[in-house]
């Protein structure tokens, strides 16, 4: 029961999505497993939610290292919550939009999230720089490849790639790096990307396989 | 219906602008004021394929008049009683229209107005059509036929293996250092990272990072070793703590686990990324894995891990993001290997089986492309027609999605 | 209360910065604010967006058949919280079981199709333009590209000999693929934190104007 169950509705669910493609009558049931998900999604989150919850109170309750910032957690939380739940400020009341200008919860955004955002996203440059290092100390034939067309293409996008190699006739333009790095994006570069999507793909039709029939199935945890 | 009112207010307005700028010419708008165009012909419905029986495909004989003065058309409904209401409406160069959220079964008739610069002039009414659904998608008659070849490969591979056939499976780096990679960990003392991508579990990367995730509990579970696994989803948290505690109690230690194991941060992606890096650098774990579906954070964690020393492994099937853990890990799996490495890493037979299946469908793709390309070549090169028939009737013919 | 929100934005940008010189006070506080607060938004977020607009708005005035299927959603969403009981927790399964049949059936078909299937259609059509010998030979190197890296990716067979030729230039082709993208990437990257000093210099300090 504890087990069985579970493994006979994947196998039936999915199995019927399978199907589900070739007969148009059914083929709206992706959406609607989409909405079907929407809405245990947000069943999901007062689990998750009220774990993030549990485990900052615990490290308060028992003054762990570092509790401090679990307060500002937990405030951070609760305030948010508290705003967004009941639409605090929002210039429309309860029934305006959570997004609205002007609104508690549009505040919060634009003034924590986004600029915690950009800036985490932003950190991208100084770690590509030390990727970059790394990568480009070519040890081997294969690293050596991927410093060669990382620095074609990334001069091809450049002035740079013009001014280097802009003396080539125009017989052999194509050795000029804005020319070269079109035409790697659009030759092997795109026979790499094809093999890994083909790849991908097959790999994903034998993976479900393994999942709707049962195979493959510690997700759904023990009998006991 | 208001889409359709748009529509025919637009060309309304489009129509009499240009007859507007028409006056100019005595001759013109006097022809313009007096003479309709001519009415499409042939007015045809019929019912639209492989849907759900909710469309009509109407198509006409465009107008004889001089395009110049044809506008557009607008598409009339009857349901039956010859009280036609407008539905749509098309530019001039278009003489056909799919007209949507039909009732199954009923019946439907259409007439077409040809907009000009005096009026609309009227068609003769379409024979009655009914809109009706089908069972079957025939079109995809081909998507069915190599996707059942492939499925049956590794389905019958998996009997096969079952049956106590040996099938050879080679050795993937990736997936061979992971034992060892936890091994390390243990001998330092230090935790395991495990991090499933920030997408959910509606994401077929996340599956299989939790399908590996099994493998990797159970030898964490195994050297008694430690394993933190922060998730940016809920679901995704419920779906590891079974996981893990699976994993726990098949290694006979059932005491060892704990839900703390496995914790939601927040569903923010870089959020997230903020608190695995600190918790990264706080608790220095000496293996990271990194294994599902990653978007512009692949690079912020993997470049974090290697300030700390550890072991990173990591696979994805988003090529975007692989030459960022190509660079900075220590063993990436590269799309396919990501979804093949549980069914590996399980050493089950039936389970090795199923990459067995999977390598037949690479034969199949293979033998495709070296078909295809040779044909087209042949084709391109020497004008050899029947080589042109077969890539466009046979491989085109099978490998076009409808 | 615009200036408020400026200087907050300014401490956050930098408290965020500070982390790569080394774990300090101010990241803590940054990153404990951002999981705390985006928690909060997305809980709020789910909660308008799909408990109320999806299922609340969706069955007033719905059909029987589509109320019963909005509160079957809801039933196997209540079965994941059983979890929360020990004695009926196993039955949160349910749902799970539910969501990884459905993604398993749904994907298995789209990925076929959309990444087989369509690839595989993509690298025998011939471009609209294989009139210069170089398209032909584009055209031959792609598909010797594809089919060598899909060798690559042969599990059933070791590499060596000339299989294992053949893989190691499916390896060549994809580390070109890498390297193309990490090219066209490092740019970009770049921009985003001049983006985050125009904010700290300009909108923040006013040096820039």
């Amino acid at each position: 029961m504890k087990r069985t169950v579970p493994l006979l509705i994947t196998g039936i669910v999915g199995t019927v999505l399978i199907v589900s493609v070739l007969i148009p009558p059914a083929q709206s049931l992706g959406e609607d497993f989409s909405l079907f998900f929407d809405i245990i999604a947000v069943f999901a989150f007062f689990l998750g939610g009220g774990n993030l919850f549990r485990i900052h109170l615990k490290k308060v309750f028992h003054r762990k290292e570092d509790y401090g910032f679990s307060i500002v957690t937990l405030v951070g939380f609760l305030v948010t919550l508290t705003i967004g739940l009941f639409k605090i400020g929002n210039p429309e009341g309860i029934s305006g939009s959570i997004t609205a200008a002007g609104s508690g919860l549009q505040t919060i955004f634009v003034s924590i999230i986004t600029p915690l955002s950009s800036t985490m996203y932003a950190l991208l440059a100084f770690y590509v720089a030390s990727a970059s290092y790394r990568a480009f100390r070519a040890k081997n034939r294969e690293a050596t490849i991927l410093l060669v067309s990382a620095f074609v293409i990334l001069l091809g996008r450049t002035p740079l790639g013009m001014m280097l190699t802009g003396w080539i006739p125009e017989q052999f333009s194509i050795f000029q790096i804005p020319n070269l790095a079109v035409w790697i994006m659009n030759s092997a570069n795109l026979a790499g990307q094809r093999s890994i999507l083909i790849g991908v793909g097959l790999g994903v039709v034998a993976m479900s396989l393994r999942l709707i029939l049962g195979m493959d199935r510690t997700y759904l945890g023990s009998d006991k | 219906m208001r889409i359709a009112s748009f529509g025919i207010f637009i060309l309304l307005v489009f129509g009499c602008g240009l007859t507007a700028l028409a006056q100019d010419d005595p001759i013109d708008m006097v022809e313009s004021e007096i003479v309709l165009p001519a009415p499409a012909s042939k007015v045809i419905a019929l019912n639209h394929k492989y849907d759900i029986g909710e469309i009509l495909d109407v198509s006409w004989e465009s107008s004889t008049s001089d395009p110049e003065l044809v506008f557009g058309y607008i598409i009339y409904r009857s349901e039956g009683d010859n009280k036609f209401d407008s539905v749509g409406a098309v530019l001039s160069k278009i003489n056909s229209f799919s007209d949507e959220e039909l009732i199954p079964g009923k019946s439907y008739n259409y007439q077409i107005g040809t907009i000009g610069a005096s009026g609309v002039a009227l068609s003769e009414p379409s024979e009655p059509a009914i809109p009706d659904w089908e069972l079957f998608n025939l079109e995809m008659w081909n998507i069915a036929l190599i996707g059942f070849i492939i499925c049956g490969a590794v389905i019958a591979y998996i009997f096969s293996a079952k049956a106590g056939r040996k099938l050879f499976i080679r050795k993937i780096g990736g997936l061979e250092a992971l034992e060892e990679a936890v091994g390390r960990a243990t001998e330092m003392g230090r935790p395991i990272l495990f991090i499933p991508g920030i997408q959910d579990m509606d994401d077929v990367q996340t599956l299989a990072a939790i399908t590996i995730l099994g493998k990797v509990a159970r030898v964490v579970a195994d050297y008694d070793s430690k394993i933190m696994m922060p998730v940016s989803r809920s679901l995704v948290m419920t779906s590891a703590r079974e996981t893990i505690k699976e994993a726990y109690l098949s290694a006979g230690r059932p005491d060892a686990y704990s839900d703390d194991m496995a914790y939601y941060v927040t569903d923010e992606q870089f959020g997230y990324v903020a608190a695995v890096n600190g918790l990264m650098v706080r608790e220095k774990p000496a293996t990271c894995l990194y294994l599902g579906a990653f978007f512009a954070e692949s690079l912020i964690l993997s470049e974090t891990g290697n300030s700390i020393g550890a072991i990173q492994i990591a696979g994805t099937a988003r090529p975007g993001q692989l030459p960022f853990f190509v660079a900075a890990c220590d063993y990436t799996l590269i799309g396919e290997e990501l979804f093949a490495a549980s069914a590996y890493l399980s050493g089950d037979p039936k389970q090795l089986g199923s990459l067995k299946g999977q390598d037949l469908g690479k034969v199949v793709a293979m033998v495709a492309i070296v078909l295809g390309t040779l044909a087209a070549t042949l084709a391109s090169a020497w004008d050899i027609e029947i080589m042109q028939k077969f890539l466009d009737n046979v491989m085109l013919g099978i490998f076009s999605n409808h | 209360m615009e200036q408020f929100g400026i200087w907050l934005a300014a401490l956050l940008t930098i408290g965020i910065i500070s982390f790569l010189y080394k774990d300090n006070i101010l990241y803590k506080a940054c990153e404990a604010i951002f999981v705390g607060v985006s928690a909060g938004y997305w809980f709020v977020t789910y909660f308008w967006d799909n408990l109320y607009r999806k299922f609340y708005l969706g069955i007033q005035g719905a059909e029987l058949s589509d109320q019963i299927f909005l509160w079957m959603a809801v039933a196997l969403g209540v079965m994941m919280l059983t979890r929360l009981f020990d004695k009926i927790g196993w039955l949160s399964r349910w749902p799970l079981a539910f969501i990884i049949g459905a993604t398993a059936g749904l994907y298995m078909m789209t990925y076929f199709v959309s990444n087989a299937f369509v690839q595989i259609g993509a690298t025998i059509t011939p471009p609209p333009s294989m009139e210069t010998i170089g398209d032909k030979i584009s055209f031959v190197l792609i598909a010797i590209g594809t089919f060598c890296g899909l060798i690559y990716f042969f599990f059933s067979k070791e590499h060596k000999g000339a299989f294992g030729g053949a893989a190691k230039v499916g390896i060549w082709f994809l580390m070109v693929t890498f390297g193309a993208s990490f090219g066209y990437t490092v740019m970009s990257r770049m921009s985003l934190m001049l983006g985050r000093f125009d904010f700290l210099f300009g909108e923040w300090l006013g040096l820039i104007k």
